[in-house]
């Protein structure tokens, strides 16, 4: 396809500048329209769920501790590898892994998302706290404790629903739940669980062929 | 008289009354456009040599990825074209599927080129809002970045990044589109004619854009072939090539588009390409709401991160299901054929093509990528030459060069 060049412009828009005159009519059109600036500090952004933010652990109401149970998953998938877990085994527990520390290096994160697809127990979570920046390094290295009172400042804001919270990257939209592990299987509406999926008003009829 | 800069180019001595002199333009300059330094041997205000440095945005990206998995490598692809992160990484992942031989269900393919033509208007409204900064008009800027707004919102809604998106993954994507994603982005699509129009009333016609741009920074076609330019710049010059036309990938056979050429090659042609590039844009995200078929959103042998359970038969039994190939992926145990592939894809810069070399394990032996602005900061030097030092701002703005996919 040839581009489109706009016509020349005849002698009486040389004169009057008419391509001047019309660009300028816009701006002052503008002039009397609201404003789309946002004033951030005064005006607080809305952010989407599953914005990712801050690091938190999830602090299990039972217990008031962390649920994560040391599987090491969210380690290994780690692309900037900033999560170092400590555990040991607890004879008394059959035996089961206890984790001692979970640090995150936060100033390495590139916030992927990665380490709370691949919890198996929903324990790790980035939440939508996006105003954490400090001026020292070492304040942004964060031990378990203070993922916990991450998530705890978390559910204290307004508008985070603390009973039902529910992370889009815990339980991915769309995906079959026989794909899933148990504890990711939480209860979502149908659109989100990929039962109802929405569909283009034409897909019958743009089907490729050879597609069932 | 300042020491040459530029002693091993032969540059020629110019006969006129004129000073000759060396100037270094950038890294710190706001129209290079990130940290590029362009060194400039001039008479007066012409240019006799033009020598782009790069290297100030290295990471070394190509060398992390060799340490990455294949899924790991996925974050990567964001740093590069930091303003249309997502067609990066649908390419990254065409191209690991086609070196895998990965599937991708129809749903999945159609959300992606979904999601890539958003990310080119959003990197083609960037463009032209610099572009027009650069060469003086203030007010374009601020109704690009209008728009532009409203996409990266979009984006947040969909995968919870504004620019660093990591959305899609190998054999599909990480999260359905839901049913307030399609309105608002219908939305959008309803409005955005009317706003091409306002960018279009404020700068088509405007004698100091004409002046600025007709006729300056002229590539003939085979010059253009020749420099190795692509994408707009390329088709600004009247040559027809777009992969997404010729060599289609995700669903870009199955949507009607046009790939729209210029004749004279200079950045009003450049400029022209790209606005009518945006239409098309429009045309196919309209298209992928409109055909959107349903179906999974991963393949069934993609490798992907949710993994089952431990005792998961399948994984016992060995078959290369849903979740088993990540254990392979993670755990360095990658049943993969070993060799090489490269598969280029159009992002909005131009081609951009990713070549493996895979030794059968789970991470890429190497990874070298064909990115777009490093071939066109190299062309810069054979089209700035013989030009004034504004006409340079505005080339360097018309090849819209982002250089943290230069340097990588």
């Amino acid at each position: 396809m040839q581009i489109q060049y706009k016509p020349r412009r005849g002698w009486l828009g040389t004169i009057f500048q008419i391509e001047i005159l019309q660009g300028m009519n816009l701006t002052l059109k503008r002039l009397f329209s609201k404003p789309i600036t946002r004033q951030y500090p005064d005006e607080r952004p809305q952010v989407c769920a599953g914005f990712r933010g801050q690091h938190a652990l999830v602090r299990d109401a039972a217990t008031g501790d962390s649920t994560c149970v040391g599987c090491m998953r969210c380690v290994a998938v780690c692309p900037s590898r900033c999560i170092q877990i400590r555990t040991h085994r607890d004879p008394k527990a059959g035996n089961r892994r206890v984790i001692d520390d979970y640090r995150i290096e936060a100033p390495r994160c590139v916030y992927c998302g990665f380490c709370e697809e691949v919890c198996p127990v929903n324990a790790i979570v980035l939440t939508k706290v996006f105003e954490y920046s400090r001026f020292e390094r070492p304040s942004l290295l964060f031990t378990k404790e203070q993922l916990l009172d991450n998530w705890d400042r978390f559910v204290s804001q307004p508008d985070s629903q603390a009973d039902g919270y529910l992370n889009p990257f815990w339980r991915p939209r769309g995906l079959a739940e026989g794909d899933l592990p148990a504890p990711k299987r939480l209860p979502v509406p149908s659109e989100w669980s990929g039962e109802q999926q929405v569909v283009g008003r034409l897909w019958r009829q743009h089907l490729p062929p050879g597609h069932v | 008289m300042s020491r040459p800069l530029m002693q091993h180019l032969e540059v020629p001595v110019p006969d006129g009354e004129g000073e000759r002199y060396s100037l270094r333009m950038g890294p710190q300059h706001p129209a290079t456009h990130g940290v590029l330094r362009v060194d400039l041997e001039l008479d007066g205000e012409t240019i006799l040599a033009c020598m782009p440095q790069v290297g100030y945005l290295h990471r070394g990206i190509e060398k992390l990825a060799e340490s990455r998995t294949y899924a790991q490598g996925l974050i990567l692809t964001d740093r590069l074209d930091y303003i249309a992160a997502m067609a990066n990484n649908v390419g990254y992942c065409v191209a690991v599927e086609r070196l895998l031989s990965i599937s991708v269900p129809l749903r999945a393919k159609y959300i992606r080129t979904m999601v890539a033509e958003m990310s080119r208007i959003c990197s083609h409204l960037l463009w032209l809002a610099t572009h027009a900064l650069d060469i003086g008009a203030m007010t374009v800027f601020l109704y690009c970045f209008r728009e532009r707004e409203i996409l990266l919102d979009l984006f947040e809604e969909l995968c919870g990044a504004r620019l660093t998106f990591s959305y899609p993954r190998i054999g599909g994507v990480r999260q359905d589109v839901t049913a307030g994603f399609i309105s608002e982005l219908q939305r959008f699509l309803d409005i955005f004619p009317s706003k091409m129009e306002e960018y279009e009333t404020l700068i088509d016609t405007n004698r100091i854009w004409l002046k600025r741009t007709v006729g300056v920074g002229k590539v003939t076609g085979e010059e253009a072939l020749a420099l190795g330019l692509t994408g707009a710049c390329l088709r600004g010059s009247g040559i027809d090539y777009d992969i997404r036309k010729h060599q289609p990938y995700d669903a870009y056979g199955l949507v009607d588009f046009e790939v729209p050429l210029g004749r004279d090659g200079d950045i009003y042609a450049r400029y022209r390409c790209r606005m009518e590039e945006l239409h098309q844009s429009a045309r196919i995200i309209q298209q992928c709401i409109d055909q959107l078929p349903p179906g999974p959103i991963v393949g069934p042998d993609a490798p992907d991160l949710v993994m089952p359970a431990k005792a998961s038969p399948r994984i016992a039994a060995g078959a290369t299901t849903y979740g088993a190939g990540l254990i392979k992926l993670i755990r360095d145990r990658g049943p993969y054929l070993a060799g090489d592939i490269y598969v280029a894809t159009e992002v909005p810069k131009g081609e951009l093509g990713f070549y493996f070399i895979s030794d059968g394990s789970s991470r890429p032996y190497r990874m070298h990528i064909r990115s777009p602005s490093f071939i066109h900061i190299g062309a810069m030097a054979a089209i700035a030459k013989g030009g004034l030092v504004a006409d340079l701002i505005a080339n360097i703005g018309s090849l819209d060069i982002v250089l943290g996919e230069s340097d990588r």
